[in-house]
């Protein structure tokens, strides 16, 4: 066979596979033994792996774009009708593709580590370049031994076979790559507080330079999961958006232990407590990004995005035992190092409530996992094969998740070490008795499920608590510096951004409870077969049905139906839900039609229609719904803000760290 | 040796640990209640959702056991009689797991994936009759879609 563009992809591939082993094992022997010479070039592998892996990307990117179906990948996932972004995002649409780009994320942030870290942290960094590498070369031996994305067909077919239809959404373009770059970015913190380790440089240095990368990996994860469940809900149909679908729990897990980890630094940063249990939550992160890659892709659970068996399973969990072997075996042996400079003093304390806060999370977490591999565990144990489905989810989180709720509203204020009387009075009297008040005002006005009722108050709790402590500071800026209230209100959050962006994070997550609350509690479903002129009547809806039509649009054949919506007697317009056909894919495409009010959803499914025009439709009505999108878009701007450098903090923590004279 | 340099240096500022067991007692007490009140949570949830998963061959060897009881069962749509009354949105398919083939009634919205030859799972019950009825239908939607030449 003579030698074609793709093989210039397998040969970077396979350089770069050397390289980045050739990497780990510099940095490291050349920090042990003191040879600045293998330590250089460890860095310079770094930029070569980077670079062979921005080359094999552009093959891939220049495979997909020229349409060259001799690629099998591109063979699989494209075809000559698919749109030129589609085509491009096809880069991630299948096992290889994923994993190429993954590799290429994690060499990119190693070199992005690296420069930013040119002059410090001489101690740690060798370490830590080791071990993004190692797990570089990790993904690179996939890559070129396992699953190579470049094999090539024996002859190339005439045309592709094409994108399934489901992943030709927007989410496709923002779902993957935002949940990627939060996987892959958890392992910059985890290689920093490994390096902390291998050194017993374990005071507060690896947390300081690893806090925005953090943050940055949180933030990608968590738009990861929002995309993904809105992908969820325009797509899928079923009137949902979150199915707790192994691959969902997959991405939610190291979502939660991330979060804790998030809160729990702040403790060690203060106080100098904790600092095991940060190691302990950032292992499990990391392993648990491996592990939801390895759930994802191995195929083990069904699940309805299940991408096919592979045989990637044994491999992941092969590095995922190594890594927590060899990342637990060196947390106990440097136990000794890891002790607390300080105890807790009282349960009302800042410290107990932030533990607490740690402990709900983390629970979250080990109960959705065991939910995950309770089948597996079953089949192994005794013998019989068992699902877990949503109701399990849904009646372990729901509590937990209110418990993490008033956590919230407590954690941000209460004093530290021992809370005073004073400082409960201050910032909790008032949001107390306006939560009691409304609780019972909300009950009398006739709501009556309990849960409902313990959650939104619990969510009024959060939201009074936050905004009465920026009320004063305002208020009090206002007094001192003379400004007006905007301006006073702006500067406030300026001089203080990882506090303030936490409040809007905050406030974000209540958004994103109210619209939880409602899809789950208040949520109205009703499924009806009608003629042209029948009406539907859903909660105070109305819905008229017009008639059916097909048209084309585009490659697609479109039979949409005709519905007008009345809401409580008034016309407010129409909707189309429709079913698309393609003349190559049998598999019709539903499309959902929602209309969107701050309020509620109205969610309408055409599901079936008959010569007759007779159609049938499935209509929710999700109440709050598009607050959990708005919240989101809050999430973004908090943690824009908490992510902006900030002098103060900065000040602050240079003060604690000559203090503490480690 | 690695590690060396911090080894020997001092620790900084460790607080005395006298006291620490009787202090640190109500926390530890506090963090078992909550530990054991999420592992209670996780334990009465599991009892009522689990469901069995069963391929065709297995419900139909137990069908007397599993009368009235819901279960999930995976297997492939037989590429044959697949009847679906749009009016009534009732689907009526065979599922098989090439072994085993028993008719299964659906109602409600099909799923996009379904179609002869795919994977699906369902969940409801196997009747005295022979027949499934299912209340839910899922349809494996794998990344990769080959169509049928």
């Amino acid at each position: 066979m003579s030698f074609g563009y793709t093989d210039i992809g397998y040969a970077a591939l396979l350089i770069a596979f050397i390289a980045a082993g050739f990497s780990a094992i510099s940095f490291i022997v050349g920090k042990v033994q003191g040879y600045s010479e293998l330590l250089e070039a460890g860095r310079r592998a770094v930029y070569a792996v980077c670079g062979l892996f921005t080359l094999a990307s552009l093959v891939m990117i220049y495979a997909l774009v020229s349409r060259d179906f001799g690629v099998s990948y591109v063979a699989q996932y494209t075809d000559r009708a698919l749109s030129l972004p589609y085509t491009l995002s096809a880069f991630w649409a299948g096992q290889e593709g994923s994993l190429l780009f993954w590799g290429w994320l994690l060499s990119i942030f190693a070199v992005i580590v690296l420069v930013q870290n040119r002059t410090k942290h001489r101690e740690l960094m060798p370490f830590v370049m080791a071990i993004l590498m190692a797990t570089t070369t990790f993904f690179l031996m996939l890559l070129t031994m396992v699953t190579p994305p470049f094999l090539r067909l024996p002859s190339a077919p005439a045309d592709g076979q094409g994108l399934n239809p489901l992943l030709q959404n927007m989410g496709m373009f923002f779902h993957p790559p935002t949940t990627y770059l939060g996987y892959v970015g958890f392992a910059i913190p985890f290689a920093f507080a490994m390096a902390a380790l291998i050194t017993g440089k374990v005071d507060d240095e690896w947390i300081r330079s690893t806090r925005r990368w953090t943050l940055f990996a949180w933030f990608f994860l968590s738009l990861g999961n929002f995309f993904g469940a809105q992908w969820a809900y325009v797509e899928l149909g079923w009137g949902g958006f979150w199915a707790w679908d192994p691959v969902e729990n997959a991405s939610f897990m190291p979502w939660l232990t991330g979060t804790a980890y998030l809160h729990s630094v702040m403790i060690q940063q203060r106080r100098g407590m904790l600092k095991v249990w940060n190691m302990v939550l950032i292992i499990v992160t990391y392993a648990l990004t491996i592990f939801g890659t390895f759930l994802t892709r191995s195929g083990i659970l069904s699940s309805v995005h299940s991408f096919g068996q592979s045989n990637l399973g044994p491999f992941f969990l092969a590095f995922i035992a190594m890594a927590l072997v060899l990342s637990v075996g060196l947390l106990i042996d440097r136990l000794p190092y890891l002790r607390s400079e300080n105890e807790l003093d009282s349960m009302m304390s800042r410290e107990s409530s932030f533990l607490l806060n740690n402990l709900i999370l983390l629970g979250a977490a080990v109960a959705t996992f065991w939910g995950v591999i309770f089948p597996l565990v079953s089949e192994a144990v005794r013998g019989v094969k068992i699902t877990v489905s949503m109701p399990f989810f849904n009646q372990v989180n729901g509590p937990i998740f209110l418990g993490l709720l008033l956590i919230m509203g407590i954690c941000p204020l209460i004093g530290w070490r021992k809370a005073s009387k004073e400082n409960l009075i201050r910032n909790f009297l008032y949001p107390t008795v306006l939560t009691i008040g409304f609780a019972v005002i909300a009950y009398v006005l006739g709501l009556r499920d309990i849960y409902a009722l313990i959650a939104v108050s619990l969510c009024v709790f959060v939201v009074s608590v936050i905004i009465l402590e920026i009320w004063r500071g305002t208020r009090a800026r206002r007094r001192t510096a003379g400004e007006n209230y905007l301006v006073a209100l702006c500067s406030l959050v300026w001089h203080n951004k990882p506090r303030y962006g936490g409040y809007i994070v905050h406030l974000s997550i209540v958004m994103i409870a109210m619209g939880i609350i409602g899809a789950f509690a208040f949520k109205t479903e009703v499924d009806a077969t009608v003629t042209p002129g029948e009406m539907i009547n859903v909660d105070r809806f109305s819905l008229k049905y017009g008639g059916l039509s097909e048209y084309p649009r585009g490659d697609k054949d479109v039979v949409a139906a005709s519905v007008e919506v009345y809401n409580g007697g008034k016309r407010v317009g129409y909707v189309y839900p429709a079913k698309l056909f393609t003349a190559k894919q049998e598999q019709p495409t539903t499309e959902v039609a929602i209309r969107t009010t701050a309020m509620e959803d109205l969610y309408v499914i055409l599901g079936g229609w008959d010569k007759d025009q007779s159609a049938s439709f499935k209509v929710l009505v999700n109440p709050l719904v598009v607050w959990i999108w708005i919240g989101g878009a809050v999430m973004l701007l908090g943690t824009a803000i908490a992510f902006w450098p900030d002098e103060r903090e900065k000040r602050r923590l240079d003060a604690r760290y000559r203090a503490g004279g480690a | 040796m690695i590690g060396s340099q911090a080894r020997s240096r001092p620790l900084s500022a460790v607080s005395p640990r006298k006291t620490s067991f009787l202090k640190q007692r109500k926390f530890l007490i506090g963090g078992a209640l909550v530990v054991l009140a999420i592992a209670y949570l996780v334990y009465s949830s599991l009892q009522g959702s689990t469901v069995y998963y069963m391929t065709p061959t297995e419900v139909k060897n137990q069908a007397q056991s599993l009368e009235g009881q819901v279960i999930r069962v995976g297997g492939t749509v037989v590429d044959g009689p697949v009847n679906f009354d749009g009016k009534n949105m009732i689907l009526k398919f065979e599922v098989t797991d090439n072994t085993t083939t028993f008719p299964v009634v659906y109602k409600g919205v099909v799923p996009d994936a379904f179609k002869p030859g795919v994977d699906v799972v369902i969940e409801g019950k196997y009747t005295a009759a022979g027949v499934f009825e299912a209340t839910s239908l899922l349809a494996k939607c794998p990344s990769k879609y080959v169509p049928e030449l």
